[in-house]
């Protein structure tokens, strides 16, 4: 493994590398708290390899305290910035330790803004439609894929501590612009699918029936169909997405009042199954 | 057999915790929980519909940055359990994994900042540890943080294991249909927050034409969602190429590079 800036001889092999990026994606958010945060997972993580930089146990100590400090970022993200710390301290050992913990408290914000969104929110709507879409029809297949790409995803993760600790700063920077407009264009996906969900996943039939005389008129299919498919899902979208931008009630509340609705409504007959 | 599957179901509870937290292989989503569950209970169908549903309900939410959210995998599990157990009808097993399932998931908001909270001396005591440069004690100390966590939901699944039944056996014999049914009915409606609360986060004004064309695709021509999906790949594709081309020339006209970190989002 050669590193371009650096003089001195490599104290950390590959197989370390590795380990500690391991360690990092298995303790994450494991030891979470209101205090650090994932500070005491960074510590987890990074011991091994600071041992081999610190032989001196003072020095150790030091380098650890210094992890011990609040830090929190998308996990993936913090592979990149943990790595590049980790090259920090092994070319300049205990003078870097500042500049380490400016670096890791300077970059977990605006990597997390991106990785947050691309990760936990467009990821998992895009692959949860899907999956939960073919659920629902008692399909197991896309609930397979999604794993399958976790794994792939993983070796991917391996690879950001690789180039955080090979290529630090100069990749994070290169990357943060393409990454801008591949959440733009994820979201673009993204907002396709959950278009496309309303009609599919959210069920209302009214059980209603007009008579006039002998004929007997269907609300559901006489009627709203005719305007449009969909169109109790489509209003009841659009009234929970104003109540919820309103702020006047929280989730928990909204559920509430949607399974209480549902309640009355069946006890009337209003809506069937 | 019933013992096997209850323990097996305990440490799903243990393990969907810990992945979620950290190697994120199979997560705690709904959908992706209902898999392994349903291959435990021997009833596959009926736990991916309970998955779907609640998955459906969870799109918009992350616990990002610390927050506590309900865990819908939580209310997931526990759900296909005690549906499995006393009901073999579908829409009636998605009405008991509801009834089950959404108080155990609030709950999941509490027992989460609960071990958050624990997990603060964790931290603490890992440093003093530390201090003391006892570094096996420190190691030893770290581990408490995982156990945590994996008990709070390793605790409500077993507390659901034991109790659940019984209780929801008593429920359907006693309460009328029109209950079970309105609870069925709730089940198909309540994706819409998770639809709802994802077009807050996402930029649903910016790329209104997005979600109108999803909604024609499906509600009229009902195209399956994989192939939605498709179209929307094609759209983003378009996006990524011809945004990627303009970027270079902008940058190069003021020599710096930007990091845009998505302001527009939160209109």
């Amino acid at each position: 493994m050669s590193k371009p800036e650096s003089n001195t001889p490599s104290k950390l092999t590959k197989k370390d590398v590795t380990k500690a990026a391991f360690r990092y994606m298995l303790m994450a958010c494991n030891i979470f708290n209101y205090e650090s945060q994932q500070g005491p997972a960074v510590v987890y993580s990074l011991e091994k390899a600071l041992r081999k930089i610190y032989p001196n146990d003072e020095d150790y100590q030091k380098s650890l305290e210094n992890h011990f400090r609040y830090f929190n970022t998308t996990t993936a993200m913090g592979n990149i910035i943990l790595g590049a710390a980790l090259a920090m301290e092994e070319k300049d050992g205990i003078n870097s330790l500042d500049a380490v913990q400016n670096f890791k408290t300077g970059m977990m914000g605006p990597l997390a803004g991106i990785g947050d969104t691309l990760i936990w929110v467009l990821y998992p709507t895009i692959m949860g439609s899907i999956a939960a879409y073919m659920g629902l029809q008692g399909n197991p297949i896309g609930a397979i894929i999604w794993f399958i790409l976790n794994i792939a995803f993983l070796f991917v993760r391996f690879k950001l501590f690789d180039l955080g600790y090979t290529s630090g700063l100069k990749m994070i920077t290169a990357l943060g612009d393409k990454l801008s407009v591949f959440t733009e264009a994820a979201s673009i996906m993204g907002l396709t699918v959950v278009g496309a969900l309303i009609p599919s996943v959210i069920r209302m039939t009214v059980g209603l029936e007009f008579t006039m005389g002998e004929v007997a008129l269907n609300i559901q299919t006489g009627v709203l169909d005719q305007i449009m498919p969909a169109l109790l899902p489509a209003l009841l979208t659009f009234a929970v997405y104003k109540v919820l931008a309103s702020r006047k009630m929280s989730v928990i509340q909204v559920i509430f009042a949607i399974i209480i609705l549902a309640l009355v409504c069946s006890f009337f007959g209003i809506l069937v199954v | 057999m019933e013992i096997i599957q209850a323990i097996l179901i305990i440490a799903l509870a243990c393990w969907m915790v810990m992945d979620q937290q950290g190697l994120v292989l199979m997560t705690w989503f709904p959908i992706m929980i209902s898999v392994p569950a349903g291959i435990i209970m021997g009833d596959l169908t009926t736990a991916l519909m309970i998955g779907g549903t609640f998955q459906l309900m969870n799109l918009g939410v992350a616990n990002i940055g610390g927050s506590s959210v309900p865990n819908w995998g939580l209310a997931a599990l526990v759900g296909i359990y005690v549906a499995v157990r006393t009901t073999g009808d579908i829409e009636q097993a998605k009405a008991v994994a509801l009834a089950v399932g959404v108080p155990v998931g609030m709950l999941g908001i509490q027992l989460d900042v609960l071990a958050k909270l624990l997990n603060t001396y964790v931290g603490n005591a890992a440093k003093k540890a530390l201090d003391q440069f006892n570094l096996k004690k420190m190691n030893r100390i770290f581990w408490l943080g995982p156990v945590i966590f994996m008990l709070s939901t390793a605790v409500p699944t077993a507390l659901c294991i034991i109790f659940g039944e019984q209780i929801v056996n008593f429920i359907l014999s006693a309460v009328p249909e029109w209950f079970t049914n309105g609870l069925s009915i709730a089940g198909n409606m309540l994706p819409v927050v998770g639809i709802a609360l994802l077009l807050q986060v996402m930029p649903a004004k910016k790329y209104l034409s997005m979600l109108l064309a999803g909604f024609v695709f499906s509600a009229y021509l009902n195209v399956p969602m994989l192939g939605v999906s498709i179209i929307g790949l094609a759209l983003a594709y378009y996006f990524f190429t011809t945004n990627m081309k303009k970027a270079p020339a902008a940058a190069a006209e003021t020599g710096t590079v930007i990091i845009e970190e998505g302001d527009e989002w939160d209109e």
